[in-house]
Formats: structure tokens, sequence, C-alpha cells
């Protein structure tokens, strides 16, 4: 990541100006909050206690921060008194800026997961959890970091076209069998990298779930190797649901909310659960924030039971709150991966082995796309 | 930039000397905006290229050695061409019938010519996503005539048909403007002393309209190399074109210097080209060509 400081350090002379005319609104010391005592229990917050308190949610936009809105920021404000703004999309090199120059106006960022795991530590940018304001009690496991927690979570699933097939796929090892199985898989291929067909192709190999990091490479290489010829590459995920929808891809790898989407607009595909993957948004707090408990107290209201139902009925995302019970339609509920039915079949994904071999992995990963 | 200053100049012959010296600086918006996003940016390119994240040739060494790179400037440089060739052949016959038709279905040829020219680029692209695709219009007639169905969306063939289409109104253009500028009665006078129509129309009518093919093939050419949103959306990321990889190195991988380095090198091979070009172009003005357009 040494070029990050170089182009980084050209955004702060471009956002400098920018900076200082936000820091003067947001200015004013640090206000004193007091959170009550006891234990934090997510889904709460002191009634009146942020009155004063100004905090920006910096997200992605789209139906997916409309959801965090209505389901945490609005009723968060309304308990606790703070006043929430909303900022987005999210920048990394904005929030390098900000916590460089000591000017953090995003007081909580929703970034990827991997992302925010390699800004854990003495170098990263996001400050270490405060778990006394924060309760990951009831967060599923292997989603929360030293930094972070989940903003949600979802599937990268495998959906497969049931005309093409009589005789349905069940998993992994068909994914990469072509003569079982012909046709095209669709999976991603833009400039990011992280969880997917790599586990697969291990997976289809037989290594098991507990035993897939750190990935040895060379055989997902291999693997794809023989796969190669079969596959077309989605650059959204707004494609990867029309590659689905129009029946260009005989199975596609893709994100279980566009899965839902395609199968709601009437496509003949099913999801394969077996060994699919967990993969979720970070959600945290700059470091050099101004207001770092009161932007915990934030994150610890959004974890609540009924604040993820309700993200979820917005956004088709899945909840990270074991008991949240989302109002959802029949449909919905088979494609959310909290449902137990199907959590029980899926493999977890590790974002931190994939953070810290992201730059060789990604170049890798390219190199090989356009071979 | 030059010549159009003393054209413009010309233009007002009996202004006082002075004006004619303030008039010059009407021209400083135009360069500051020049010097602002075109060359500060592209020497700051080359700088990088050569500089980030180490001073030296690294980028260059990089970007020439690596497979996939050559790779994919042959790739760029192959689909301009080809994008090229299928613009000037299908243009030239339409921007010929331009000229000889009467002035009602003139209008309609030159209307049909420019609708896609102002159809946003984006808007047809997708259009094409939607032809191309494998249950698409296009292979639902080819599977009619009992042909394909043919793999033609996130193939490089659907990158060069996207190309041609989308840059068809650079060719016509210029093509019918030289063409609209040639006494048809050179044509008439070949054939009163005896040519046939063919050779009338190989021998007066081609060599003339030799400015305007140059014109626009190099309008074409030079655009197809730098194309991004087409390739991207009509090709897969194995077909990628240089565009594409400069994209993937600056945003991706946040490596400028490697950006650059293929950037500097499209704008080299390129005006290399060009100058290849210009010397045909010129050379064959000497055999009495009249080539003027560069």
């Amino acid at each position: 990541m040494i070029n990050t400081k170089r182009t980084i350090l050209t955004s702060v002379g471009g956002l400098a100006l920018t900076v200082a005319l936000v820091g003067c609104s947001a200015g004013g010391a640090p206000v004193e909050v007091d959170l009550g005592s006891g234990p934090a229990v997510a889904g709460t917050v002191k009634a009146g206690a942020l009155d004063g308190v100004t905090l920006t949610l910096a997200s992605w936009g789209g139906l997916f921060q409309e959801g965090q809105v209505t389901a945490a920021s609005e009723p968060f404000a309304k308990e606790s008194g703070a006043t929430m703004l909303e900022d987005g999309p999210t920048e990394y090199a904005k929030v390098k800026a900000q916590v460089d120059s000591k000017q953090v106006t995003w007081d909580i960022v929703d970034s990827d997961i991997i992302w925010a795991d390699m800004q854990c530590g003495d170098d990263g940018l996001l400050m270490d959890l405060d778990t006394t304001i924060v309760d990951t009690s009831n967060i599923p496991d292997g989603l929360v970091g030293d930094c972070y927690v989940p903003a949600m979570q979802y599937g990268y699933v495998i959906m497969y076209n049931e005309d093409a097939y009589p005789s349905a796929p069940t998993g992994w090892a068909d994914f990469f069998d072509t003569e079982k199985f012909p046709g095209k898989r669709a999976i991603a291929g833009f400039e990011d990298i992280g969880p997917g067909v790599y586990e697969g192709a291990l997976l289809a190999e037989g290594v098991a779930p507990e035993e897939l990091y750190p990935l040895d490479m060379d055989r997902v290489y291999a693997k794809l190797d023989g796969l190669r010829d079969n596959l077309i590459y989605w650059k959204t995920g707004a494609e990867s649901q029309q590659m689905i929808e129009s029946g260009d891809a005989d199975m596609a790898l893709v994100w279980s909310g566009r899965g839902f989407g395609a199968v709601e607009n009437g496509a003949n595909y099913a999801p394969i659960w077996d060994q699919s993957l967990v993969v979720a948004d970070a959600l945290g707090v700059p470091k050099n924030a101004k207001n770092p408990d009161a932007a915990f107290a934030y994150i610890n209201y959004y974890l609540g039971a009924k604040q993820q139902a309700t993200l979820s009925e917005i956004t088709s995302y899945s909840p990270v709150h074991r008991d949240a019970k989302p109002n959802l339609s029949e449909l919905g509920q088979e494609f959310l991966i909290t449902n137990p039915d199907i959590s029980e079949q899926m493999v977890p994904t590790d974002a931190s082995w994939w953070s810290e071999n992201y730059d060789a992995e990604l170049n890798r990963w390219l190199d090989w796309i356009q071979g | 930039m030059t010549e159009t200053a003393l054209i413009g100049g010309a233009r007002q012959p009996k202004a006082p000397r002075a004006s004619s010296g303030r008039a010059w600086l009407l021209l400083l918006p135009a360069y500051a905006l020049l010097l602002g996003v075109f060359v500060y940016p592209v020497l700051e390119s080359v700088w990088r290229s050569v500089s980030d994240p180490t001073l030296g040739l690294d980028n260059y060494v990089w970007a020439l050695s690596n497979e996939n790179n050559v790779g994919v400037i042959l790739r760029t440089f192959g689909n301009g061409l080809l994008a090229t060739a299928i613009c000037l052949a299908l243009a030239y016959p339409y921007a010929y019938l331009m000229t000889i038709v009467g002035a009602r279905a003139r209008v309609a040829l030159v209307v049909i010519a420019l609708i896609p020219f102002w159809t946003s680029l984006m808007i047809r692209t997708f259009a094409w996503i939607v032809l191309l695709q494998d249950n698409g219009v296009v292979n639902t007639l080819l599977g009619a005539i009992g042909v394909g169905p043919l793999e033609l969306l996130r193939t490089n063939t659907g990158v060069i048909i996207g190309l041609s289409q989308v840059l068809m109104p650079f060719m016509v253009l210029p093509l019918y403007a030289v063409m609209s500028g040639i006494d048809l009665r050179l044509v008439t006078a070949a054939r009163s002393l005896g040519a046939r129509p063919s050779v009338a129309f190989l021998k007066v009518f081609v060599p003339l309209s030799m400015p305007g093919v140059i014109a626009g093939s190099l309008l074409v050419f030079i655009q197809a190399l730098g194309f991004y949103v087409t390739p991207a959306l009509l090709g897969s990321p194995a077909d990628s074109m240089l565009a594409q990889s400069i994209y993937a190195q600056v945003s991706g991988l946040l490596q400028w210097g490697r950006g650059g380095a293929l950037g500097v090198i499209l704008l080299v091979v390129t005006v290399l080209l060009l100058a290849v070009i210009g010397l045909i172009a010129r050379v064959s003005g000497r055999r009495g060509i009249n080539v003027k357009v560069l």
C-alpha cells in the first residue's frame, strides 16, 4: 500500500478547503456525554444522553443508507437527543484525510469489511471498539473485529438455472464440474478482491471449511484455470442480477440480495446454500473523531434486534443480531441468511486474511483475468 | 491553433494593429483551460510513470514485460484498426449516397447519421447489451434463420460492433464534408472521355475523397484507442482494452505510476502512427493526390 500514501497526500491538498469549511460548521468542544451505568445493551441508549451532540454517518447512499436512517438514525436521534447527519458515499481517501488532519466530520463510517480490518491497530484509521459502550454479544461469530462491527451481512451464493439443469447442482464441486453441468458461470470480475470463488475452488476440492485459511492460492488458480472458458464476469451487483434474469449465466455466484431480486423478478433460478459464504459490511469510528463515546453509542443502538429487523425489511440484507426477526415475504425469508436452515450450511470467511494479502492477491487476480 | 488565430485576425483587415494584438487575449481562456486540464495532467502522468513508487523505468519494464499488457496493447490497436475499417466500409457508400440524392433525401440521410450522435453514449452501449445478449434480439433473429446462437456480448466481437456503431458519425461527417465539395462533373467528364463508370469513380472520385477518408479514419481510430465505457460494458475483463487496464491500475490498485506508464505508451504509439500516416499522406500528396488534412 505504499502508493496509497501518495494518492492520499494529493487528496489531502484538495480536501483541505472542504475540511476547513466543514470543520467550522461542525466545530465546538467535545461534549461530555453520560451514557448511564451498567453493561451496554444493544439497541438501547439513555434517553436524552446526547442532547447537543451532532453525529454524521457516512455510508453508501441509495436504498441501503435509507434503511440505516429509518432503522437506526431517526429513532436514535429521537431517543438520545443527538442530531444525526448523513453523508456519502464512503471514500477511503477522505477518511484518511480527515484522520490525518484531525478534522473528522464522519463520526461513523460504513465500509467494506476487508478495508475496515486493514484499519485496526496503531497504523490504521479506525478506533478500537469500546466494548463498555458497544454490546457485541448477539452478533454472529466471526463478524466483529477489533475496530469494527458488521453493518449487515449477506450470503455469497451460487444461483443456478432450474430450466437448464433438470438434476440440480448441489455445491461447489458441481459449480466447477463443466462436464456434468455444462454452461456459463458468472462471477465477479472488477478491480477489487475478497472472499468468493477462491474459497469455492478449495471447497470444491474437498478442503474442510475450518481449514480454508490461509488460502492455498496456487491450488485455487489451478482449479480456476479449468473453469476459465466457462466464465463470464459481472462488474456490479445490478449486472449480476441482469445476467440471471436474461438467462445468460447458467450458474452465477452473486450477493444473496441480488439472487433474491432476480427470483422476485421471475427468474427461474434457485440458490445453493450448502457451503455458501458469509460476507459483511463494517461499521467503525475514525480515529480523532470528536465524540467517540457518542459514535459508539450510535453503533450500539444500530446493533439492536429491532433496528436490525427493520434494516432487513427495507434493504433485503440480513441482520447482524441473532434475535432479529424481520417481517419478510416468504421469498424474502428464503434468502435471509440468519434463517437457521440456511445459516448452519454457510461457511464463514476471514476478512483478516484478505486484508493482509489484499494487494498481492488483487494483482494476481487482475493478471489472471486478463490472461 | 495558430492558424485559427491568424484566420481570426485576417477577418478584420481594417482594424488597427493594437486591437488585433489584443485580440490574441481571446485565446487566453482556451489556453488556460488546455494548460490546466490537459497539459498539466499529461505531464503529471508522465512524471508519475517514472517516479511512482521509485524513480526509474520500473513501470515501463513492468508494462512491456508483462505478457498480458502486451496483449492488451496489441488488442487495443487491433480493435481500433478493425473498427476504423468497418466504419469506412459502411460510411463511404453512405456518404456517397448523401452527395448524389436530392435535397430532401439528403436531409433524411443526415438526420439518420446524426441521431446516434445526439444519443447518449451510455444509452447506445446499453442498447447493444440488450441486442447482443445470449437471448437478445440479434441471437433470436439469427436463430430464426438457423444460425447461432452466437456468443456476442462479453466478447471482442461485441466490443468491435459497439465501437463501430458508436464511432460511425465521426466517419460519415468528414466523408460527406469532403465528398459534397467534389465537382461531380469531373466524373462525367471522365466518362465522356471514354472511362467506364467504375473506372471514372475509382480514378477520379475516390482520390478526390481521400482527405475525407483520412480525416474520418483518424478521428475514429484515435477515439477507439482511448475508449473505456463501450469495451467495459460489451467486453469481458479477459478482452480488456488499454483504458480498462489503466483504470484497473489507478482505481483498483492505486498504482498511479503503472497507469501513467500505460497511458504514456498509448500516447507515444499513437503519435508515432500519426507521424507515419502523415508521411504517407505527404508522399502521396507529391504524387498528385491532394491531401491537406495533415
